[in-house]
């Protein structure tokens, strides 16, 4: 049973990634990207990872990827205006691909994993509370300051843009 | 429900003063910018040098003793990590100085002056703290704070499409490297489980993993590492970057998160793999990459015409010199590494802040432009060939006795044949350089050149650079022994 489950997320998650990379509507790709997100966030439901999953769903689905369909939305790209990504680009961008797949392929399946015994799930939050003001308490204080930075540089970056006179504006 | 709970103790900030005063000058700028408005950011500039100069005499008056963590072992402080605050205080105290009278940073239609005093410090406080993780958590997170200063300051000239093109181009890159590297960290974990540096080796030295994982994990882990240092295969966006950033934060990253890069690289592949450097080939994969890196810098900056971008590949090819240090993780190679590190950030900061200030009066960065330089601004030509002979590495400058150091490490370690790339390198880049002097020294002023004016506070910044150029090519040993300590607190 929990196979099968597991399967499930599993295929949910690469077969609508496929659907990320491979489809020529931008729409479609990012709904795709939903069942993407959801998909890994069932595995982490099914590690235990009670609130990973959670965080998964409500950030990456609720706040992420809703935000990814308005711009996409509102920047209204034609669809024939896309870049076309020329086919010799194609060729030894799948070969490198297939490769790297074969070479993580082999790493997981040749390594023997620091496997911890499986006791019954149980709620997770808690002990993540706790960890983060004790053990943890450097980086989480540390994201604070990641995040107002990350606040003043998209403001920084995104203010009105008038190009120099003077500047060459091929580049 | 209680599992035993440590308090963090606070009084652990006692041992992190650079790196809080840092901090605090970063949020006090930003607070003082917008309570004082003005034409030009005082307020900010004020705040950020005199904290940059606090956290340079804090570091050089009390050096760190022994290891000392930081709310709990995550962060430790030792004399590794006072080696490199004291690196990165005088780079953000030249930074900061430079910046005050760069067009290119203070020009009338740039907006957003105070900001950029106060990233600077914001980014000098995360490069310490680099240079202090000893847990994976730390490594990515210490990476990241450092990675978006830089986007953010990359593309600080919003208007400026050049810019605009260097941040984007750096986002992506770094977004890919991280993303690598957290898979490769990610691996790591799993085969150990453990987070701490210390940790991972002593599970490894246990359980040996197998030498393809090894490997890969290596190769992953080098992803991250070699974008932040700017090392063949993963330079591709460091000549555009520095070409596209304002001049003053090229100088800055050239040095500044390069440094941080290499600190963090040392410590963690020092204790990591340095029991198990045998198993996995580690050598000739470093020496391989170093002879790369040295050359594929030195022999594209020679076709190059745009000063600064000539600068971006000989900073490539002096990662390249650096990478010799790592060949068998020796106290001794990463001693010497340390100390050319120091001396790399004088006469590369230097050399940029010349093609800043010229820059900033005849708005151009071309080679062609800088005909007769030697006599239209000869101070600071003087200055620039300091640096430029000091970064070919020929004496009495300090990348002589830089140079000589990292060739002596290679030569005992075996690696004749590394040794002479690298020599041949120096002799390639010999001729680059000296196409710099030779412009400003050998070719007639043109008829219409602008006259050339230099902003006295430029002077200043440049002769503080060109005085320890020259001062640590003639009395190093105090220094180098700041440098040998750091590793020995290992």
């Amino acid at each position: 049973m929990g196979d099968m489950v597991f399967y499930l997320f599993a295929l949910m998650t690469v077969l609508s990634g496929f659907f990320v990379v491979f489809s020529k509507n931008i729409v479609h790709a990012g709904f795709s990207l939903m069942f993407t997100l959801f998909g890994v966030a069932g595995l982490f439901a099914m590690l235990g990872a009670d609130f990973l999953a959670i965080t998964q769903t409500m950030v990456y689905i609720g706040g992420v990827l809703v935000l990814v369909l308005f711009v996409v939305m509102m920047t209204r790209i034609p669809a024939q205006n896309l870049p076309k990504s020329s086919f010799n680009r194609k060729i030894p961008a799948g070969i490198f691909s297939v490769l790297i797949f074969a070479i993580v392929f082999k790493v997981i399946g040749g390594t023997e994993w620091n496997v911890l015994p499986v006791d019954a799930p149980e709620a997770t939050i808690s002990m993540i509370g706790q960890k983060l003001l004790t053990e943890f308490i450097f980086p989480f204080e540390y994201a604070s300051i990641v995040l107002l930075l990350a606040m003043i540089g998209a403001a920084i970056l995104i203010r009105e843009r008038k190009i120099d006179d003077d500047e060459e504006v091929q580049s | 429900m209680f599992v035993n709970i440590t308090i963090p103790n606070w009084s652990d900030f006692a041992h992190f003063v650079p790196e809080a005063i840092m901090f605090g000058a970063f949020l006090l700028a930003l607070m003082g910018d917008v309570i004082v408005r003005g034409r030009k950011p005082v307020v900010p500039f004020l705040i950020t040098l005199l904290g940059a100069l606090a956290a340079l005499y804090y570091s050089f008056a009390s050096p760190p003793v022994g290891d000392a963590g930081v709310l709990g072992s995550l962060v430790m402080i030792d004399s590794f990590a006072g080696f490199f605050r004291i690196v990165f205080s005088f780079v953000a105290v030249v930074t900061i100085l430079f910046s005050w009278s760069s067009e290119e940073i203070m020009g009338s239609t740039r907006e957003h002056k105070g900001e950029y005093y106060a990233l600077i410090a914001l980014m000098t406080g995360g490069m310490m703290v680099m240079a202090e993780a000893r847990d994976l958590v730390m490594l990515f997170m210490s990476m990241e704070l450092v990675a978006l200063t830089s986007y953010v300051m990359a593309g600080y000239m919003r208007n400026s499409l050049r810019s605009t093109e260097a941040s984007l181009k750096y986002v992506i890159f770094g977004a890919v490297s991280s993303g690598i590297m957290l898979f490769g960290m990610s691996l790591l974990f799993g085969m150990t489980g453990q987070m701490t540096f210390v940790g991972i080796r002593d599970a490894l030295v246990a359980n040996p993993v197998n030498d393809l994982s090894m490997l890969v994990v290596l190769i992953m882990i080098m992803a991250g590492f070699g974008y932040k240092i700017a090392m063949v295969p993963f330079h591709f966006w460091c000549p555009d970057v520095y070409e596209g950033a304002p001049t003053p934060v090229s100088a800055f990253f050239s040095v500044g998160p390069k440094a941080a890069g290499f600190a963090l690289m040392i410590r963690f592949f020092f204790t990591v793999f340095q029991p198990i450097v045998d198993t996995i080939d580690w050598p000739l994969m470093i020496a391989i990459l170093s002879a790369v890196t040295m050359t594929y810098g030195n022999i594209v900056a020679v076709k190059q015409t745009n000063v600064k971008r000539l600068l971006a590949y000989s900073s490539i090819a002096h990662v390249g010199y650096l990478l010799m240090g790592f060949l068998l993780l020796t106290p001794g190679g990463l001693q010497a590494i340390l100390f050319y590190l120091l001396v790399y950030a004088v006469m590369n900061l230097g050399a940029f802040m010349f093609v800043s200030a010229i820059n900033n009066s005849i708005k151009s960065e071309e080679l062609s432009d800088y005909a007769g330089l030697g006599f239209r601004a000869p101070w600071a030509s003087v200055m620039m060939f300091i640096f430029l002979v000091s970064l070919v590495g020929l004496p009495p400058a300090a990348g002589f006795i830089g140079k000589l150091y990292l060739f002596t490490e290679v030569l005992r370690e075996g690696w004749y044949w590394l040794a002479i790339v690298g020599v041949l390198n120096s002799v390639i880049s010999l001729f680059y350089y000296m196409q710099i002097a030779r412009a400003m020294y050998f070719e007639k002023v043109p008829e219409d050149a602008p006259a050339v004016k230099i902003a006295p506070l430029h002077y200043v910044t440049m002769a503080l650079l060109a005085v320890p150029t020259l001062i640590l090519g003639l009395y190093w040993s105090e220094f180098k022994a700041i440098a040998d300590q750091a590793i020995a607190g290992f």
